[in-house]
């Protein structure tokens, strides 16, 4: 039986690098790279940066 | 004899109810002040072991720490000498014990109508003497779980890791410019390496 077609994009998770436990959901294509931004973490009250987090911690 | 004829007096006054207590159990041989123990080993003799007819359970019950048996100042009020039975205590016979011949609400009934003819002193001791219950509440204090010296309590887990996390949001944020600048340096993500693992 074939395989099902992956979809051509992910959910993603970018969680704040101020150690508050706040993330963002964001949707990527699978292709690519992955997403980091500066956003505002309510918890600190602070623009602050969001790294994009997968399941190993390997990202390309 | 004019002690007598006072005393007459103030039984004239007192209600039936006492008069009659004070007929069974005369205050010279029963009153909280004549049966005050007297320290039989010299002063600092301190009784390490008080009986109670009490389940440990029971006792247990009491502020933590607190030795189930030992001596405290509030026992040490209430321990009397085993001659002349005391009508509010409970008393052990035939290695059984019973009940005391007052149970506690009558014990502070007379004990309220007492205070009120001010003959309260002349009453055996009681756990319901405004001495015994100011004494139990300076060993005891209020009783609230935790404040007692060197008391804890477990708490919720946010309460206990709450000052570790604390620090780690605190260093985050002190390293936050640099990381930006680092992470503006590398093309604002192109070349980073550390991804944080989810």
């Amino acid at each position: 039986m074939a395989k099902k077609a992956k979809s051509r994009t992910i959910a993603v998770r970018l969680i704040s690098m101020a150690m508050t436990g706040y993330y963002r959901t964001m949707i990527r294509p699978r292709v690519h790279r992955p997403l980091s931004m500066m956003k505002y973490d309510p918890v600190v009250k602070k623009q602050v940066l969001f790294l994009e987090a997968t399941k190993g911690g390997k990202n390309k | 004899m004019s002690v007598s004829k006072h005393t007459g007096e103030l039984l004239e006054k007192l209600p039936q109810r006492l008069v009659n207590f004070f007929a069974r159990y005369p205050p010279q041989t029963h009153s909280a002040a004549v049966r005050r123990p007297a320290p039989a080993k010299g002063e600092d003799y301190v009784p390490t072991k008080v009986e109670s007819p009490y389940t440990p359970d029971r006792e247990a019950k009491g502020a933590p720490g607190e030795k189930k048996h030992g001596w405290t100042p509030s026992r040490a009020l209430l321990v009397t000498s085993e001659k002349v039975r005391n009508p509010f205590l409970p008393h052990k016979r035939f290695g059984k014990w019973e009940a005391p011949k007052y149970g506690l609400r009558q014990q502070a009934d007379l004990m309220k109508l007492a205070i009120k003819y001010n003959v309260g002193a002349l009453l055996p001791p009681s756990r319901k003497s405004p001495e015994f219950k100011e004494t139990r509440r300076a060993e005891r204090g209020l009783q609230v779980k935790g404040t007692g010296v060197g008391h804890k309590v477990k708490g919720h887990k946010w309460e206990r890791t709450m000052e570790s996390r604390l620090e780690d949001r605190r260093k985050a944020m002190e390293g936050m410019p640099e990381m930006v600048r680092l992470w503006k340096q590398r093309g604002h993500g192109r070349g980073w390496r550390q991804w944080p693992k989810r």
